[in-house]
């Protein structure tokens, strides 16, 4: 293909072919990076949790009895709530599982020597000492969740504590390689400014309420503490068709055994409603993202097509001259979309230096990574591909043009 | 002239009618994208309190009184104090006006336990309704007399007054709290702050203020057993933290706001509160250097991302979704101007200068500009209920305003005239006799 009549013919269209460019190279910039913000947020929410996620429930419930033992107001409630017909295993917590935002964190070192070391800095960063999320719950936690026990073992029924620390914990994969790096975690005794808690069993995943950053988000340690509040999380385990059927009918236990206390009828829900409702910012934005990103490409695709239309129509004259001395109908053809091609090249040149500007303004102002490379040749062939397919119905509409035009005067 | 430029756009229109749909389709959607976040992010960046919060402050300091090394959630000072400190600053009286303050949600009932409800106040040392502004329907706010003798009274606002006594006015009548029974002494009309300012920590999430349902004097409510929402930040030893109890005494709970009106005043007050601080941590009470600071209400939203980054995402791609829309647009427009050289030749050769050539074209995407925003305006009010429809956080402030429909009057236009002004320019700019040629 003569590339010369193209340039040529693109110099006499200066401001159009200009603003042509700035689209393909706004287009470019923009969707690499709206796209790379698509891809972060479908990360962020499909992290695992480490628990059998689909066959999860909870019922909140805040006893208002006066005066009342909350654990054996708990060992009750669960006892009763084992009756309910689909009921596989069911568990009290007070308030936390991964996910529902109410955290419990602790300070929690691999030796009392890496907590003074943590005194001297005056900070735990660089001590040893890691900031894991706290779990407790009634016998059967491990079991109930779904976790999967890598190395040691569950809790014994006497390691269950009612008040005060326990003096083992299990904890997970994560937590146990940043205490002990390269070492054996099991059977190391914690410290925790007060106690050493000793390491019984290692969980392969469990996730915490409250995402900080990938690097910690999987440090966590359950601990056997029996739910010391009045007010705890019952969590059941069911096959996944009976979770509507036991919420209701646990509830109507629960206020049978004992109707004075609060259950949020909002928060009795299944534990994949938890989830849907933390990443619920995160599923918006990318319906919002999904949305501008198509838009724009829509928007572009409009604008090469109406620009290209204009440009055959005031060409059909030249069209017909070039069809009467020789050109066939896929020379024009070719024509358009060679131009096209270069147009939004050139666009797509500046659009990736562009897409790295923008990059850098929003690293600086949202939690966002720098752009990978290969984002770009993707864009590139999106782009370039976008281009042909709006410049295909005008260019076979100038293909078209007979020969005989060229006789014929405007 | 301007009739005549506007009679010609008029015809201009009329020409190309499917070119002129996809101008304007394309402003439009650029313009109703740009509005509805627009308008998301005017109603959470405005002032929550108007006319008061410009004013207010909070004090933060360094006020731990044990040591913490272990604590790595502690970054930096924060606003919480206890009950003691938070006395002391808002006893002293320095500023215009100055109250402690704590969120709490608590079960509020008829004495004879016909009627409850749980609802969200605010347990407050200091004149909490005058300083905020909270607009009394009934009665009067509790008096100093009154917090200082820690009498058990309280004020309600209007709909839970309804709710329990199927009144508005329940001045007298006595209300369940806690443990106790408080006199309602005023009845305040529905209150909440247009966003979250105040007790920021208790009210993660909330975007938009909440209303304010409770305002009873801090001492007398933790006698009865009604305590802050969560307890604060609590020295070890302490009570397990649990939800809304009353045993605070080891915890700094209490934010105290200031209304302070001039750079000078707010000096003055940060070096009292700084003397203050200083002289606790001379005395050992506080066992690091206090750090004292005042923030203003937007520096201290921004600070605790009240208004999530998610709202200034928005507003950036509609703005860059405009941008593009408008370079297309302006494409579109030069090709199209550009066809018609030959009428601006005749009208050059006829004596209209280059001025008079860019007049009537700007004009012209002046009009399209306009007919877009026509257009715009129920694309916006679909991009707002398509909002509305989301369960995020500030889908209330999704709302079409007045205000809004003259932003999107004016954006329109500007619009119109900044896509027209390159593509009018390059064709003024066409010598009148090449034209004649040309044509």
């Amino acid at each position: 293909m003569e590339l010369r009549p193209i340039l040529s013919t693109l110099r006499r269209h200066k401001l159009t072919a200009t603003l042509l460019v700035l689209q393909a190279a706004l287009t470019c910039a923009i969707v690499c990076n709206v796209v790379f913000m698509i891809a972060n947020r479908l990360q962020r929410i499909s992290v695992p949790t480490g628990i059998a996620e689909s066959e999860l429930s909870v019922i909140p419930s805040a006893s208002i009895e006066e005066g009342e033992n909350p654990q054996a107001r708990h060992a009750a409630d669960l006892a009763a709530l084992r009756g309910v017909r689909g009921v596989q295993s069911a568990v009290a917590v007070s308030y936390s599982l991964p996910l529902d935002r109410s955290e419990s964190s602790s300070g929690i070192c691999p030796s009392k020597q890496a907590l003074d070391r943590a005194m001297q800095l005056n900070t735990i960063e660089g001590s040893g000492c890691m900031q894991p999320a706290v779990y407790d719950g009634t016998p059967g936690l491990v079991g109930t969740l779904g976790l999967h026990l890598v190395a040691g073992r569950d809790f014994r029924p006497e390691d269950y504590v009612s008040q005060g620390k326990p003096a083992v914990a299990i904890v997970s994969r994560a937590l146990a390689q940043h205490l002990y790096p390269g070492k054996q975690a099991l059977g190391q005794s914690m410290y925790d400014g007060d106690n050493y808690i000793r390491i019984v069993g290692i969980v392969d995943r469990f996730l915490r309420p409250n995402l900080r950053s990938p690097g910690v988000d999987e440090d966590s340690m359950i601990w056997p503490q029996l739910p010391p509040g009045s007010g705890v999380l019952y969590v059941l385990r069911t096959a996944p068709g009976d979770r509507a059927r036991v919420l209701q009918e646990g509830s109507a236990e629960l206020l049978k055994l004992n109707a004075n206390r609060l259950i949020s009828a909002a928060r009795t829900q299944t534990y994949e409603e938890i989830r849907a409702a933390y990443f619920q910012r995160d599923t918006t934005m990318i319906g919002l993202l999904l949305a501008s990103a198509l838009g724009l490409l829509f928007v572009t695709a409009l604008g090469i097509t109406g620009l290209a239309n204009f440009w055959v129509q005031q060409r059909t004259r030249s069209i017909g001259i070039r069809r009467a001395i020789g050109a066939t109908r896929g020379d024009i053809l070719r024509y358009f979309q060679t131009e096209n091609f270069l147009i939004v090249g050139v666009g797509i040149a500046l659009g990736m230096l562009l897409a790295f500007l923008l990059n850098a303004e929003l690293m600086q102002h949202y939690e966002l990574a720098r752009l990978p490379l290969f984002y770009l040749p993707m864009g590139a062939l999106v782009l370039w591909g976008l281009g042909q397919l709006a410049v295909l119905g005008p260019a076979l509409r100038a293909a078209a043009v007979p020969p005989v035009v060229a006789t014929r005067s405007t | 002239m301007f009739r005549y430029y506007l009679d010609l756009a008029w015809r201009r229109c009329r020409q190309g009618p499917s070119m002129v749909l996809l101008l304007v389709l394309t402003m439009a959607i650029g313009i109703a994208s740009c509005m509805t976040a627009l308008t998301i992010f005017g109603a959470l960046s405005g002032e929550p309190l108007p006319g008061i919060s410009p004013y207010l402050h909070v004090v933060t300091m360094d006020a731990r009184q044990a040591v913490d090394a272990n604590n790595n959630d502690y970054d930096k000072p924060d606003a919480y104090l206890n009950l003691t400190d938070a006395k002391a600053l808002v006893d002293a009286q320095r500023a215009r006006q100055q109250v402690a303050l704590a969120q709490s949600y608590t079960l509020v009932g008829r004495p004879d336990g016909k009627q409850s409800d749980q609802v969200q106040g605010l347990l407050a040392h200091g004149p909490l309704l005058a300083m905020l502004g909270v607009p009394l329907r009934h009665g009067r706010p509790w008096t100093a007399e009154e917090q200082a003798a820690q009498a058990p009274v309280v004020v309600i606002d209007s709909e839970l007054a309804q709710k329990l006594f199927g009144t508005e006015d329940a001045v007298g009548r006595s209300v369940s709290l806690g443990s106790g029974s408080f006199r309602v002494v005023g009845v305040s009309a529905p209150w909440k702050p247009r966003t979250q300012f105040l007790d920021v920590q208790r009210n993660q999430g909330n975007v938009l203020g909440q209303p304010e349902q409770f305002f009873v004097p801090a001492q007398a409510a933790l006698a009865a057993g009604v305590g802050p929402l969560t307890a604060g930040e609590c020295g070890k030893g302490a009570a397990v933290v649990s939800f809304q109890s009353a045993e605070v005494d080891k915890c700094r709970w209490l934010e105290v706001w200031v209304a302070l009106d001039t750079p000078a005043t707010v000096a003055a007050y940060d070096r009292f509160v700084a003397g203050y601080a200083d002289a606790q941590h001379a005395a050992g009470r506080f066992v690091y250097p206090p750090q004292v600071a005042l923030y203003g209400v937007p520096s201290w939203m921004s600070m605790n991302h009240v208004v999530p980054d998610d709202v200034g995402l928005n507003l950036a791609l509609a703005g860059a979704f405009l941008l593009l829309c408008l370079v297309n647009v302006a494409g579109l427009l030069a090709a199209r101007f550009l066809r018609r050289q030959a009428d601006v030749t005749i009208r050059r050769a006829l004596g209209a200068s280059r001025r008079d050539v860019f007049a009537q074209h700007l004009v012209e995407t002046g009009v399209l500009g306009l007919i877009g925003g026509a257009l715009a305006l129920p694309l916006t009010w679909l991009g707002l209920w398509i909002v509305r429809m989301q369960p995020v956080a500030y889908a209330d402030a999704a709302h079409f305003s007045v205000s809004a429909f003259a932003a999107l009057l004016l954006l329109s236009l500007v619009v119109g005239l900044v896509v027209g002004i390159l593509p009018a320019w390059r064709v003024c700019r066409q010598p009148p006799a090449m034209q004649i040629k040309l044509g």
